[in-house]
């Protein structure tokens, strides 16, 4: 508060030179009526705003999906969720000739998909880890592939599909994610 | 059984087989109405530009480079002639002076020309690559048709798979690489066919080369019923799912059997070019020998219903003469090669035809452009680059027939297109589609 007093009275000069005395006064008095003004609107009791955020969900639903990933953004992202790291420029234009070659892409994509599969570093719970916490699995798989959750009735059908199938694998709940319609909408 | 009860069982089988409609896996109700005069059909687009002179007028030199004035024919398995005798630079090794023998089947049974049809002066729509190769597959010269954009009327891969009732595998386009739009060819925009009716489609010189081996020779065996199965079952549940909000994805609509015949094609050419083993030409040091080679492998492997095959090399002739010359005796070779592939083959031989014709022809003129033998090239789009012909053998075709000659035009680039249709039973279909060029006959409508 202080401060700001001293900054307002700074901007009158101090030491005029050819001003008359009763423009002295006059200046005296402004900067009087000035701090007075300062003081008054500074002694007012201090408002403390509240803020406050809404939540908003950041992951999408299936209904927002209406672009079809191109050759390229569909391997980029393919690839991050399999391997949890950023495939090279040049594997992707690479990758995108050869879909080019082949007139079926669901083809091309089950190709490639296996072909990730075999490679070590894809990054795949194990069976059992799958089983100790069905639906947390569940739950981040759609995130993974899907980017949104899963509603009731999609966890409940995929928790009975993969009890129900005993050959059912992550493995094999990732290639169904990753060659599914929705994967290759964003 | 008595006589009242057997023809009342009789009457009601008769109407029912009358009355129920033939489902096909294409989704029509009726099977094509026409005959099939053979149950395999190659369309070979020999395309990238060929002229009229150094193909069907068998003058190699003469008249193109006037300081070798040689003539001869350079594609003497399709064509019947005898070869060059001077400045041979066709062939093989430095120079190209060691033309390409004749394959064994031409010496015993002649060239292909006497062994079917040609039609010697045929029209082509248009001077361009794309535009040709267009007018080749919807049999129609379509106006405001751009590159990069897929046909705008259907092609004959939908008419067949549509209306002929033919599976995905039963449809096949092998294209000569993926520049130019080509692996746009495989079906069209319009919205009564499109992508659910189209052809499976290979480029092989990508498919199959070192990036395709080093990206998609590796794939994970799955077992069919334990593995493949539940994961197409969740798949079709997430499908499901997706089209409850509106979310839908057309595809050729390969079968889950076809997409694992495929599958195990590709592996196994994989193999095979790892290995070395895969079928090619003799002489197979370009683009066009390797995709006829591959060709002859899907051949063999599906044998489709109609499987049409994309050249491309002769286009060097832009800037080349030597190079092209060189490029349309390796057509010949690589075609003829396919030929003789399909006659040993128990399946095909017999019953298979083949039509040949180029998209395009090349200029009367040549550009300013010298090669190392100061032959000067050709580029294509003037009146004589719509110079073509059309060559075609098999169980449909007469013998030893030749239809038209300079100054007697018979038959346009469109008319290949209705051949094949006729061949394999749509041709009424495609004609009451109404989307070809009007005018349009079958070749063999023709003779």
């Amino acid at each position: 508060m202080n401060s700001e007093k001293k900054n307002l009275i700074s901007l009158v000069p101090t030491s005029p030179t050819c001003e008359t005395k009763s423009d002295q006064t006059t200046i005296a008095a402004l900067a009087a009526l000035s701090a007075i003004a300062v003081c008054i609107s500074s002694c007012k009791k201090e408002q403390v705003g509240v803020f406050e955020l809404t939540e908003v969900p950041l992951v999408s639903t299936a209904a927002e999906k209406d672009k079809l990933k191109t050759n390229q953004q569909f391997v980029s992202i393919l690839y991050t969720n399999l391997f949890q790291s950023a495939i090279s420029g040049s594997d992707v234009f690479e990758l995108d000739q050869l879909f080019q070659s082949v007139g079926d892409s669901e083809v091309a994509k089950e190709v490639l998909i296996s072909n990730f599969f075999n490679e070590s570093n894809v990054q795949l719970p194990t069976v059992a880890e799958m089983n100790a916490d069905l639906e947390a699995f569940i739950v981040e798989t759609y995130k993974r592939f899907f980017v949104r959750l899963p509603n009731e009735a999609e966890k409940a059908w995929v928790r009975n599909f993969i009890q129900s199938n005993p050959y059912m694998t992550p493995e094999l709940v990732y290639f169904s994610f990753a060659l599914s319609n929705e994967y290759q909408f964003y | 059984m008595n006589r009242r009860s057997f023809i009342k069982k009789t009457a009601l089988t008769t109407a029912g087989a009358l009355a129920a409609p033939y489902i096909l896996p294409s989704g029509r109700l009726f099977a094509p109405t026409g005959s099939r005069s053979a149950q395999h059909v190659v369309l070979v687009m020999f395309a990238g530009g060929v002229r009229h002179q150094e193909s069907i007028d068998q003058l190699y030199l003469e008249g193109s480079q006037v300081i070798d004035p040689y003539p001869g024919n350079i594609m003497y398995n399709l064509l019947t002639g005898d070869a060059p005798t001077m400045k041979i630079a066709y062939g093989t090794g430095e120079g190209g002076i060691n033309p390409i023998p004749m394959l064994d089947y031409y010496t015993t049974h002649g060239s292909l020309q006497s062994q079917g049809t040609l039609f010697s002066e045929v029209r082509a729509f248009s001077s361009g690559h794309f535009g040709g190769l267009n007018s080749i597959v919807q049999g129609a010269d379509i106006v405001g048709q751009g590159l990069k954009q897929r046909p705008l009327n259907p092609t004959i891969f939908e008419y067949l798979r549509r209306h002929g009732g033919y599976s995905a595998t039963d449809v096949w386009f092998v294209g000569n690489g993926i520049d130019g739009s080509v692996p746009l060819l495989n079906y069209s925009a319009n919205p009564e066919y499109g992508i659910k009716y189209g052809a499976n489609f290979f480029a092989p010189t990508v498919t199959f080369s070192e990036i395709g081996q080093d990206k998609f020779s590796n794939a994970k065996i799955y077992h069919p019923e334990n593995e493949l199965a539940p994961m197409y079952a969740l798949k079709a549940f997430l499908d499901n799912t997706f089209a409850q909000y509106g979310g839908a994805l057309d595809a050729i609509g390969n079968t889950e059997e076809e997409k694992q015949l495929i599958k195990t094609f590709m592996n196994e050419m994989y193999t095979k070019v790892a290995d070395g083993t895969f079928l090619r030409p003799p002489v197979f040091d370009n683009g066009d020998a390797i995709t006829v080679g591959f060709a002859a492998e899907l051949l063999k492997y599906f044998k489709p219903a109609f499987t049409c095959v994309n050249l491309n090399n002769v286009d060097v002739c832009h800037s080349n003469f030597t190079s092209y010359v060189k490029a349309l005796h390796r057509a010949d070779h690589s075609v003829a090669f396919l030929w003789d592939i399909i006659q040993n083959d128990p399946e095909l031989a017999g019953n298979t035809d083949i039509i040949l014709i180029p998209e395009c022809g090349r200029n009367a003129q040549p550009n300013s452009i010298l090669d190392a033998n100061q032959w000067a090239a050709y580029d294509h789009s003037d009146e004589n680059s719509l110079r073509i012909w059309s060559l075609m053998a098999g169980p449909s075709f007469p013998q030893n027939t030749v239809v038209g000659s300079e100054g007697n035009q018979i038959g346009k680039v469109s008319d290949a297109m209705l051949t094949a249709a006729r061949i394999l039973g749509v041709k009424d279909e495609v004609l009451g589609a109404g989307y070809i060029e009007g005018g349009t006959y079958s070749f063999i409508d023709l003779l």
